[in-house]
């Protein structure tokens, strides 16, 4: 488990992390997600003890991650695969990192094994790929079959194999019993893959809950409509107090109902409807509704369309 | 998914471990290693040559003298080995993993100083015997080896690569720029020590006095430009500088980000 409590970080004016607050619990996919320069990364710093906090804490089963005397059997991270010598060998930057902890060079091999560098594995780093420098970074965190794992941005650089066995592998250590915290940008990967989202924008804490309770409590929910007599049933809507969204001549989308409470009241007013369905909201959606106060770095692509 | 209570002790071990093969699986290591042998032993080959040659032979002379003048370039080659060995780290990022690893960075600190200038000082200390050996090869008939000059030879070598990879590894860690720390040991260590004292301004042959590279120039050769230089002096202001450097470059590790 890690507790993050009260964690802050500030590089002179500029404030990275603020008061931040949160559990990633055992057992569980944790997604961590916040858009660029949120402060997602400085956070997962924190907790490995790379930088300092200006205040607060941020625990690894109850201790600072600096503590523990063999700390890949704790905690197996993946910040930045670029962050190799890339003059050594891949099974030669895993050997460094299993001595330090008193692990055998037969796991080294294995773990080269499970991320599947067999063949590379002999080869100098600046050879390899993003993807293959991903696996190497993942093949280390695994080292010392860790009880709790942190990736950021695990599937950066990999194809859809890979992509398809980051996601089994981070379902897999999880129901392990293992505690793992992913960040992504992807949010239909994170859709699929995190039990738990924990949501920061700007360094604060915007969201932490389920995924499906942030999929179902952002945008409430949707029902799309199609009927010939759009004009008569967007007016007894709304007479219920119900927002509707004409979407063109004969659809509209209406919120905070169900598909079956809109069929109800059109048959009772005698309405024929032509399409009935409820909308599925996507984290994506719910992700850039939560964060539209903090994204720090907008795009100008918008501007110039204009 | 284990966790076990490990003394101190054992936890620097395994890192020291570690910071050996981190050493020696570059090509840096072995490259500068090849250098400083080439170096060392080459100009014992040509001090012996010298002498067997020379009008007048120096008969009876020690070869141990080769070794005590061929370690003065030499020394930058390990030098230099000592700085990459720290700031390798920080030039790819590589101290983020390490940390990781490591995340005591008191240990790391310890163990990375011990291995680079525990290997600097025992190939000083190699290097100097076979460079005595090389210059005796040469001239056999009018050279000698006596062995309580070699012990005192190859010992004042090994202390003078021991305090000057210190020097740069402490500098590679307060630096974290390979360029600075060579710059700067340069400066410290060759250039300004012989620079310095052209000038014949009395503060500037004052201040070369107590630069590392003039301890280290006296302990090699016994010339200095300060009258008043012992051998203990000079071990004294080469120790300082390590010593001093190191302290700053175990609080900027211990106290700063990892690579901010």
């Amino acid at each position: 488990m890690i507790e993050v409590r009260g964690l802050t970080k500030r590089y002179g004016d500029v404030v990275a992390v603020d008061d931040l607050s949160f559990d990633v619990e055992q057992g569980l996919v944790t997604g961590f997600l916040g858009p660029n320069g949120a402060g997602k990364s400085t956070t997962m710093r924190m907790v490995l003890g790379l930088d300092r906090p200006t205040a607060g804490s941020a625990l690894v089963h109850g201790r600072p991650f600096a503590s523990y005397a063999e700390p890949l059997r704790e905690v197996g991270a993946l910040l930045d695969p670029g962050s190799v010598h890339p003059g050594r060998t891949g099974r030669n930057h895993l050997r460094i990192a299993a001595r330090t902890n008193g692990i055998g060079d037969r796991r080294v091999d294995e773990v080269i094994d499970l991320v599947g560098l067999t063949g590379a594995a002999r080869r100098r780093i600046k050879g390899y790929s993003l993807g293959m420098r991903q696996r190497l970074g993942i093949a280390a965190a695994l080292l010392g079959d860790p009880r709790v794992v942190l990736f950021d941005e695990p599937i950066n650089g990999l194809d859809l194999d890979g992509v398809r066995w980051i996601r089994d592998l981070l379902r897999q250590l999880a129901d392990e019993g293992r505690t793992v915290l992913v960040s992504s940008h992807l949010m239909s990967e994170m859709q699929q893959t995190a039990d738990r989202l924990v949501v920061i924008g700007r360094g604060r804490l915007i969201a932490d809950a389920t995924t499906a309770e942030i999929l179902r409590g952002l945008g409430g929910r949707q029902v799309r409509v199609r009927t010939t007599h759009l004009d008569v049933l967007t007016a007894r809507l709304r007479e219920r107090g119900l927002d509707v969204r004409p979407v063109d001549d004969e659809e509209a989308h209406v919120e905070g109902s169900s598909a079956a409470e809109i069929g109800d009241l059109a048959l009772t007013w005698g309405l024929p409807l032509h399409h009935l369905s409820d909308l599925e909201q996507s984290l994506e959606q719910a992700f850039l509704e939560l964060t539209s106060d903090s994204v720090e770095f907008h795009g100008a692509a918008s501007e110039v369309a204009r | 998914m284990s966790s076990t209570t490990l003394s101190p002790a054992r936890v620097l071990g395994r890192t020291c471990r570690a910071e050996w093969t981190r050493l020696w699986t570059v090509k840096g290591t072995w490259w500068f290693t090849v250098v400083a042998t080439v170096a060392m032993v080459g100009l014992g080959l040509v001090a012996g040559n010298d002498a067997a040659g020379d009008v007048v032979p120096p008969v009876g002379e020690p070869a141990w003298i080769a070794p005590s003048f061929a370690a003065l370039p030499t020394q930058l080659a390990l030098l230099a080995l000592a700085i990459t060995a720290v700031t390798a780290d920080y030039a790819t990022a590589g101290i983020v993993p390490t940390l990781q690893w490591t995340p005591r960075r008191t240990t790391l600190f310890a163990a990375r100083v011990l291995v680079v200038v525990g290997t600097a000082s025992v190939l000083g200390a190699l290097l100097a015997v076979a460079s005595g050996a090389a210059a005796f090869s040469m001239a056999p008939d009018v050279l000698e080896l006596p062995l309580d000059e070699g012990v005192d030879v190859v010992g004042t070598v090994a202390i003078v690569f021991c305090a000057g990879a210190a020097l740069a590894a402490g500098l590679g860690f307060v630096l974290r720029s390979t360029a600075g720390a060579l710059i700067a040991v340069f400066l410290l260590v060759l250039l300004l020590p012989l620079v310095l004292p052209q000038f014949r301004y009395e503060w500037m042959v004052d201040l070369a006095s107590v630069l590392p590279g003039t301890g280290a120039i006296f302990l090699l050769t016994g010339e200095s430009i300060a009258e008043d230089m012992t051998r203990t002096s000079a071990t004294l202001t080469m120790a300082c500088w390590a010593v001093g450097a190191l302290a700053l470059a175990w609080l900027r590790l211990v106290r700063d980000d990892a690579n901010r």
